[in-house]
């Protein structure tokens, strides 16, 4: 190896080493800047500022949020979280309480007695029994022409006339 | 112009709706009454008397029935369901009670020759039976009306009864 290559990659190591100590003690600096009364005290008078409230505005302005959702919503991890929380017992003792509990069967009555609840149904019962008695009315009636016809030919009477009701 | 007269099998079906509804009435205060009478330990010579008296409400029951709707509106609950009303011949009007009464005998009177006078309905023109020929009425479809609205957020279905 040459003379001036050998120099080249003692230099090199030297770099890399005065690199790594210049990162190791810019970390240690920060972690006893971020331990210190002062970190904190930062991060309350950033929050006590506008600065924080301008922030936020800018992003939904520009559509920060929105754009955060929708890579949300499309990718996988949401799946997985909402996947591993239905899938933790946490979930079944939760559910379990609230089913035993008081508060809910209070208001699933409240609900069920609401005029709002109870006008829907009967509203829906009434249009089912309208909608079968519609059935049954243009049934009989096609009975009754069809009746008609076979006994108006068989007693060789010509058809009914337009009724005019009367 | 009232509508086109109703048929045999549409009236039969609403004649047995009002049946069914004079029944269910009839069943349940009748059990109602021998409910109370059997407390009452009442001797058993005044049964045929309770029977008589059973019978008796029964029929006027039934004719009370029948003679009040068709006067009233000319529709019993049954003609409601089926779309029809009874009407006086050439007059759209309902009959009155008299009128009534008179119908509900023609109707007794038709049923008794195996509702032979009935038949007259399938080949009348203005589809009469014997009854609606002694009492001068007729059988018209009823126009519809809209439902009155539900109280509440679920109302102004768009639903129709008979008017």
């Amino acid at each position: 190896m040459a003379p001036v290559e050998r120099a080249a990659l003692t230099a090199g190591a030297i770099g890399a080493a005065v690199l790594k100590r210049g990162e190791r003690a810019t970390l240690a600096a920060l972690d006893s800047l971020l331990a210190s009364r002062i970190a904190a005290e930062i991060v309350d008078r950033v929050l006590a500022s506008t600065l924080v409230r301008r922030a936020v505005d800018r992003a939904l302005e520009e559509g920060v949020v929105e754009h955060a959702a929708d890579r949300l919503l499309e990718g996988q991890e949401l799946e997985r979280v909402v996947q591993s929380a239905l899938d933790s017992p946490a979930v079944d003792r939760l559910i379990a309480r609230v089913m035993q509990s008081e508060e809910l069967w209070r208001v699933v009555d409240e609900i069920a007695h609401s005029p709002e609840v109870t006008d829907a149904i009967a509203q829906q019962s009434i249009g089912f029994a309208d909608q079968v008695a519609g059935g049954v009315r243009a049934r009989s009636r096609s009975a009754d022409t069809w009746i008609e016809t076979k006994v108006r030919r068989a007693l060789r009477r010509g058809p009914a006339p337009a009724s005019d009701g009367g | 112009m009232e509508g086109e007269y109703e048929g045999l099998v549409t009236r039969a079906i609403a004649f047995a709706i009002d049946a069914a509804i004079i029944n269910l009435v009839a069943i349940v205060v009748a059990a109602g009454m021998a409910l109370a009478l059997s407390v009452l330990h009442l001797p058993s010579g005044l049964d045929p008397v309770l029977v008589a008296s059973g019978a008796t409400a029964y029929a006027l029951w039934s004719f009370g029935y029948f003679v009040v709707f068709w006067s009233s509106t000319g529709q019993t609950p049954g003609d409601r369901v089926m779309r029809i009303r009874v009407r006086m011949e050439g007059r759209g009007e309902p009959p009155r009670p008299a009128r009534a009464l008179v119908r509900m005998v023609g109707l007794l009177l038709a049923a008794i020759p195996l509702f032979a006078g009935f038949l007259t309905i399938l080949v009348d023109d203005r589809r009469r039976g014997l009854h609606d020929l002694l009492a001068g009425t007729v059988v018209v479809s009823a126009r519809e009306e809209p439902l009155p609205p539900l109280r509440g957020r679920h109302a102004a279905a768009p639903l129709t009864r008979v008017g």
